[in-house]
């Protein structure tokens, strides 16, 4: 029986095929030969050690351009999940025309490019801003503050420049959650702010993990918007990497500090993922 | 033969193949790929060098691909023995970079129909100078109603929170630094006295751009109101109508030669070399020193004239006079300390 009646559930690994050749060539290739390079002792080639990751975890300053890289994604991160949050709640909550219009707004952003998004956030953050200027014509302030090239600019053009990866999730997560579920809550008694602490957060913890997974990592790898917004003087990893590839051609060391941050980041997606499997537990029990 | 879908299919892909991997058909050899800098210098280039290219080789093949000097070398350094890359364009620090890795070929000197009636700081064995980039202070002359006269005015009080620069990245910030040493007693090779300057300058700083384009933008917004800048960038934002002005502090203007150079290994040697010609040639140079280019020439028969008498020198000999040129070999050697002192010293 088993051999002339087709198993519906076993798929052809073989369809994989393509798309594995595709990240053997373009993915894993590549990484195999980063890591390579990161063991080179010196630029011009020839010896092998590990004198580069010595270079770069035995040095107080290379340890804080990374310190301060992922704990500028955590600041990112919590930021987008509080404002993304009520973004998302609002659309579940909204009738079908405005649930399209919140979509759309939440949506246009990523047609545009991270470069453009993040040079209305230079004209927004100037002395000569909008920023400024309305507190200045309100007579807040007598002269403009330094919102560019200060760490909260950064922050702050990072958490909207990553909101859709926040609220698309949020959305999804929230739009699964039985609305039956909260009027049969009030019903037995609890208030607002109960039925959404004990009903609705623990059924959306999914959608906020993953939401705060892709910001987390789309925030400390955002190459334009950290420079752009932090200008010069600020220095995150992925700058880090590039002035030491680029301008002074030390490939091993730009090698050895990317397969640390890529070593980094993948320990704090693993604490998400662990985070992940413990909501979905909490959810179904 | 019967025009079969599959026929059409086989036809399609093969020519699409051919396209997306033109290593393929060795029958056609590839364009001449010349690697210039994004922004004025791309426009220039497109507008007066590859026509008059084109002019000397019959319409030969040839493409431009802007990128960053350092871009040029991690290109080449990937693939030597085959290079995407004919002619590449060098400030003096990837230059020096890109002739130490063995990356490009000397010059045909004696081949060469205009190499000697270049100026002698512009004669480079490996690769000679099409021309030069000129730092000197950009101001806004709306905020800034004394002009500049020196380096030193960037220190005074009135410009508290208003200066800018770039970091060392850039050939523009590491060329200011050195500027800065010597204006206080060290050199190529005594950057300290550099850096204490820096360390007084931090309470007057706007912004450390991350490059000069970056920083050309600081202007438009009026974040910054003076900072070092490099004259072609200046005529751009100039032309857009943004209060701008260029001066040469007292000390001199800082220029760096941007040399042109061939790839070794290049499959198109004969016409690299043809576009270098061009590119030195007294006929394109003096339509380069026009508006809206305003490109200092370095070819000697080419008189200056015009924007360019007018702002930084009217002959050959003032230039040799107002420009500092700087050891960019002994820069070298000790750039990627100061880029790390840098990143630890000035940061907020």
């Amino acid at each position: 029986m088993a051999a002339t009646l087709r198993n519906v559930t076993t798929y052809d690994l073989k369809l994989a095929a393509p798309l594995a050749a595709g990240f053997a060539v373009f993915f894993v290739t590549p990484l195999v030969i980063l890591l390579a390079l990161s063991f080179q002792t010196d630029p011009q080639g020839g010896h092998f050690g590990l004198t580069q990751y010595v270079n770069f975890l035995g040095d107080s300053f290379s340890l804080g351009v990374l310190g301060s890289t992922l704990w500028l994604g955590v600041k990112v991160t919590a930021l987008t999940l509080l404002l993304g949050y009520p973004v998302a709640w609002l659309h579940q909550r909204s009738p079908g025309w405005a649930k399209g219009v919140i979509m759309l707004l939440v949506l246009l952003p990523l047609l545009t490019s991270v470069v453009v998004r993040t040079f209305a956030w230079v004209v927004i953050l100037g002395r000569q801003g909008i920023v400024n200027a309305s507190l200045l014509g309100l007579g807040l302030i007598d002269t403009p503050l330094k919102l560019l090239y200060t760490e909260g600019g950064v922050v702050v053009a990072l958490a909207q420049v990553q909101m859709p990866l926040m609220v698309l999730p949020l959305i999804t997560a929230l739009g699964r959650i039985d609305p039956n579920l909260a009027d049969a809550s009030s019903v037995l008694g609890a208030g607002h702010w109960r039925t959404f602490r004990k009903v609705i957060l623990p059924l959306s913890l999914p959608g906020i993990i993953a939401g705060c997974l892709l910001t987390y990592a789309a925030a400390i790898t955002a190459f334009i918007t950290q420079s752009l917004i932090g200008g010069g003087q600020m220095l995150f990893m992925p700058m880090y990497i590039y002035q030491q590839a680029s301008t002074l051609q030390n490939w091993p060391f730009a090698a050895a500090i990317s397969v640390i941050f890529l070593v980094a980041v993948l320990v704090v997606v693993s604490i998400f993922n662990v985070l992940g499997r413990l909501s979905r537990g909490y959810t179904n029990a | 033969m019967l025009l079969t879908r599959r026929t059409l299919m086989q036809t399609a892909l093969t020519l699409g193949a051919m396209h997306a991997f033109p290593g393929l058909t060795w029958a056609q050899a590839r364009p001449l790929v010349f690697a210039t800098f994004t922004g004025s210098w791309e426009e220039a280039h497109k507008a007066v060098l590859v026509p008059a290219f084109r002019k000397a080789t019959g319409n030969a093949d040839m493409v431009l691909d802007p990128m960053l000097s350092v871009d040029q070398i991690a290109k080449v350094n990937a693939a030597k023995n085959n290079p995407p890359i004919d002619v590449m364009l060098h400030d003096p620090g990837p230059a020096l970079q890109a002739i130490a890795q063995d990356l490009v070929e000397p010059y045909p000197v004696e081949k060469s129909a205009y190499y000697r009636d270049l100026i002698p700081a512009a004669q480079v064995p490996m690769g000679p100078a099409p021309f030069f980039q000129v730092v000197g202070i950009t101001y806004n002359p709306e905020t800034v109603k004394t002009p500049p006269t020196s380096w030193a005015d960037l220190w005074k009080p009135e410009f508290k929170g208003r200066v800018g620069i770039t970091n060392l990245n850039s050939t523009l910030g590491t060329g200011f630094m050195v500027e800065l040493a010597k204006m206080h007693g060290g050199s190529e090779t005594n950057i300290d006295p550099a850096f204490k300057a820096l360390e007084a300058l931090r309470p007057s700083l706007a912004a450390v751009a991350a490059n000069p384009g970056q920083l050309a933008t600081l202007f438009q917004q009026g974040q910054i109101d003076i900072s070092p800048g490099n004259f072609n960038a200046i005529q751009i934002l100039k032309a857009r109508g943004v209060p701008v002005e260029f001066v040469i502090p007292k000390e001199g203007a800082i220029a760096f030669k941007t040399t042109i150079h061939i790839v070794k290994n290049s499959p198109n040697k004969e016409l690299a070399f043809k576009l270098i010609e061009a590119a030195l040639s007294p006929e394109v140079q003096a339509q380069l020193m026009d508006e809206p280019f305003l490109i200092v020439p370095t070819n000697t028969k080419v008189a200056i004239k015009g924007e360019l008498a007018k702002t930084l020198a009217k002959d050959h000999a003032e230039i040799a006079k107002k420009f500092v040129f700087q050891d960019w070999a002994k820069i070298n050697e000790q750039r990627s300390a100061w880029i790390e002192r840098f990143n630890r010293e000035i940061r907020v």
